[in-house]
């Protein structure tokens, strides 16, 4: 029956188009999803069709570090080993003081060694997957940091891995200031033309307050960052806003496509909910990655602003109330 | 003559290959496009709803790693593989050139459609994005792929034609 011929055809074409459309439609709804629903598709994938790649890297990673870097780590355990001992008499001394003032221990952070796992296809830039995860006390908005500083933070927790963006990814956001606790401000990436050009800009800065170039700039511990990780120094003046705010160009810290393997820093060792280090003491980091200041957060005496702030001795200013200063993080 | 079962196994590996080089090897951006690749050259042996039901699945599996433009890949290979399906009835071709042809123009489209879908947080500038790397990416894969079937022997000229 040759008349049914072209209904069948035509037919077959509408459902094939049909079958398209509703393809197309699906992508267009995997776009406009809530992102914690996109994570959790996206972690199914990875759990699953994606994780004999990923274990691939991961074993890869790991036969790298221990076969290229041996003797760099070993002079690393040597240095900290040193570090520690030299310390450890500070650690006693302080132990006693506080038992003595009747002061709670400090809640240490816990370090979780991590590799680095990276997807490199395409949309995967500023997402880095790790090899710990909530077995390993590993919770979202652990910062992540380097041997060099500031990494980026988790963002999605699996039972043996994790989902990190460092800090080219744009709602990358962390309170940061300088060494001397004289300026306080936001500090956020810039994309340049290139993935290599990306860099970050230390916003908010009171005008008045004018920082040099090299000046090492750390997080502040408002938010979900401890306070004295290096985030990067500074490189050149960005933009001004006259009589507001500066804002300075920074060369960070960390160059994410080099990071092979980081730390996360857990909680683990607070879990009574205790404050991160960084809320509770102020030199927590002080010393890991840039120098302590002469005098740690020495006076702030702002006599050049107007309206400026006058802090006593030996009180640490609270960054809310000193103008331009960047409230709590992400 | 193709041997189409062989042919199609090996399409199929392309995107398994794409994962190992990207994913397992780490290698990013210096291995080829062999997602894009696979995905044009099943598009032509399969219907325009099969077609586009795998470049689907082969974008979202991309788009698990993708925290700033989840789906554009999706969309990106879905609208490639329509294409590239009903490329048949435009073009009918076996030669090298067009080959070359069809998947250099189909590997820049890909790249092209995945930077009009991603938001403003992934879209770098048009002119290094469509104009450097785009094309050049779009060599890369197309050269990689034609060398992957001719070595494999599953891509050869009909001696009738």
């Amino acid at each position: 029956m040759s008349s049914f011929e072209p209904d069948q055809f035509e037919s077959r074409g509408r459902r094939e188009w049909v079958l398209s459309l509703f393809f197309i439609a699906l992508s267009g709804l995997l776009i406009a999803l809530p992102s914690p629903a996109q994570e959790q598709v996206a972690g199914v994938f990875r759990g699953t069709v994606l994780a004999p790649f990923i274990f691939l890297q991961e074993s890869l990673s790991q036969a790298r570090v221990r076969a290229a870097e041996m003797a760099e780590l070993q002079m690393q355990l040597d240095a900290a080993t040193a570090a520690l001992s030299a310390q450890r008499t500070l650690l006693d001394e302080n132990q006693r003081l506080r038992a003595l003032l009747e002061l709670r221990g400090r809640a240490g952070p816990g370090f979780q060694s991590a590799s680095v796992i990276r997807a490199g296809t395409r949309g995967s830039e500023s997402m880095i997957l790790l090899d710990v995860g909530r077995d390993d006390g590993v919770q979202v908005w652990d910062p992540v940091v380097s041997a060099e500083g500031l990494v980026g933070v988790i963002r999605e927790v699996g039972p043996s891995t994790s989902v990190a963006m460092d800090w080219t990814h744009p709602d990358f956001r962390v309170s940061a200031m300088t060494l001397d606790g004289t300026a306080f401000g936001f500090v956020e990436p810039r994309h340049g033309a290139f993935r290599e050009e990306d860099r970050l800009l230390l916003n908010g800065v009171p005008y008045y307050t004018t920082l040099e170039e090299g000046t090492a700039v750390v997080t502040s511990g408002r938010g979900v960052y401890p306070r004295g990780i290096l985030v990067g120094v500074v490189e050149s003046l960005a933009e001004i806003e006259a009589g507001w705010r500066r804002g300075y160009w920074l060369v960070p810290a960390v160059r994410p496509a080099a990071v092979t393997h980081v730390l996360v820093m857990t909680t683990e060792a607070s879990p009574s909910g205790d404050p991160r280090p960084g809320e509770e003491g102020m030199d927590a980091f002080w010393g890991l990655w840039a120098d302590p200041p002469p005098d740690t957060l020495a006076p702030l005496v702002e006599t050049d602003i107007p309206g400026g702030v006058e802090v006593d001795p030996g009180v640490s200013p609270d960054p809310d109330t000193i103008p331009g200063s960047g409230g709590p993080g992400p | 003559m193709r041997r189409l079962g062989f042919y199609r196994t090996i399409l199929c590996l392309l995107p398994v290959l794409h994962f190992l080089l990207h994913v397992g090897f780490g290698m990013g951006r210096g291995a080829p496009d062999l997602l894009a690749v696979g995905l044009l050259l099943l598009a032509r042996e399969v219907r325009t709803g099969t077609a586009a039901g795998i470049g689907f699945f082969l974008g979202l599996l991309e788009d698990a790693f993708s925290l700033l433009a989840f789906g554009a890949n999706a969309l990106a290979c879905t609208l490639l593989g329509v294409l590239g399906s009903r490329s048949r009835e435009l073009f009918v071709g076996e030669s090298l050139l067009f080959l070359v042809s069809y998947l250099l123009l189909g590997t820049w489209l890909r790249a092209a459609l995945h930077w009009v879908v991603a938001g403003d947080d992934v879209r770098r500038d048009a002119t290094q994005a469509l104009l450097i790397e785009g094309p050049m990416d779009a060599v890369y894969a197309a050269l990689v792929g034609v060398l992957i079937l001719l070595v494999t022997g599953v891509w050869r000229r009909d001696p009738s034609m």
